[in-house]
């Protein structure tokens, strides 16, 4: 699992963006998300969420917005352009690099 | 009402990280714990599995200043530095810069402003563990700014031929101004 987690750290910013792909979501959303969609593989410290979506927000690929929910103020990510066009190179490069990867571990026979 | 152990972890967020920065961390996690709760757990072990999952308030603090945008940006500050500076160098000393009519009190202002601006960066830019830091950064780019435009402007006034040595370092240094003006509003923001 901690091998794992390393091999996370270098992807989380294309599954950050991912996670904002289909709406606006909050840091603890974002958490669950990607705990949800990975089959709960990918767990990382809810804390280590927050400081990743503020440097991406710092680099203009999400733009965040505060809002009353209840009785907490909640501050919700979505994609701006910029992000939208990162996520679709990072996909296409993911694409190729396990294709790439899928050839070699996987030949055909 | 949370549990003292969640609000002292929430206290100790707002004495490490700006106000609105330690506000949504602490949502996060008090929305953790409150996951707990509705999940069936008792008041201690909703706090406690609520911390686990949230992650140590060292290892919480020092990621944000990792990743921090004053630490990001004084470090590419201080990366790219040595390349503009140089390019100073060689224009002012193949133009002969000593003989400019510059008073000499202005050559050294110049220089001491540059060496604490430089001083606040490599603070800025070597902070693991305080954020607060890594603000450095917001007071030391309006400085470099207007070190870039006084120098930008000392050759445009003074210099009495423009030569491709001090073109290079003119331009090194607008691409430094655009750069160090498109960072400073992240920077303020953070």
């Amino acid at each position: 699992m901690k091998a794992e987690a390393q091999v996370l750290k270098g992807h989380l910013d294309t599954l950050l963006l991912a996670s904002l792909e289909n709406g606006p979501r909050h840091g603890y959303a974002v958490k669950q998300a990607l705990r949800t969609g990975s089959g709960a593989r990918f767990d990382l410290p809810t804390g280590t969420i927050y400081p990743a979506l503020r440097r991406l927000e710092a680099f203009g690929l999400i733009k965040g917005t505060w809002s009353d929910a209840g009785s907490r103020r909640r501050r919700a990510y979505e994609l701006t352009p910029a992000g939208r066009r990162r996520l679709a190179g990072d996909r296409a490069a993911w694409r190729d690099f396990a294709s790439a990867v899928s050839a070699i571990l996987e030949p055909s026979q | 009402m949370t549990s003292p152990l969640i609000a002292e972890y929430v206290t100790g967020l707002h004495q490490s990280l700006p106000a609105a920065i330690a506000d949504e961390a602490a949502t996060g996690l008090i929305d953790t714990y409150q996951d707990h709760l509705d999940s069936g757990a008792s008041d201690q072990e909703a706090a406690h599995a609520a911390l686990a999952e949230f992650g140590g308030l060292t290892m919480v603090v020092n990621e944000f200043t990792r990743q921090a945008p004053g630490r990001h940006a004084a470090r590419l500050l201080l990366a790219t530095g040595p390349i503009v500076g140089a390019c100073w160098a060689a224009a002012l000393t193949l133009s002969r810069a000593w003989t400019w009519p510059l008073p000499s009190a202005a050559r050294l202002s110049f220089g001491a402003v540059l060496l604490l601006a430089v001083l606040a960066l490599a603070l800025a830019a070597s902070s693991q563990h305080s954020y607060h830091r890594t603000r450095l950064t917001a007071a030391a780019s309006p400085i470099l700014l207007a070190l870039d435009t006084t120098a930008v402007a000392a050759v445009l006034l003074d210099a009495p031929t423009l030569t491709w040595a001090l073109g290079t370092a003119v331009a090194a240094s607008l691409s430094r101004i655009a750069f160090t003006a498109w960072s400073l509003p992240r920077i303020a923001a953070y």
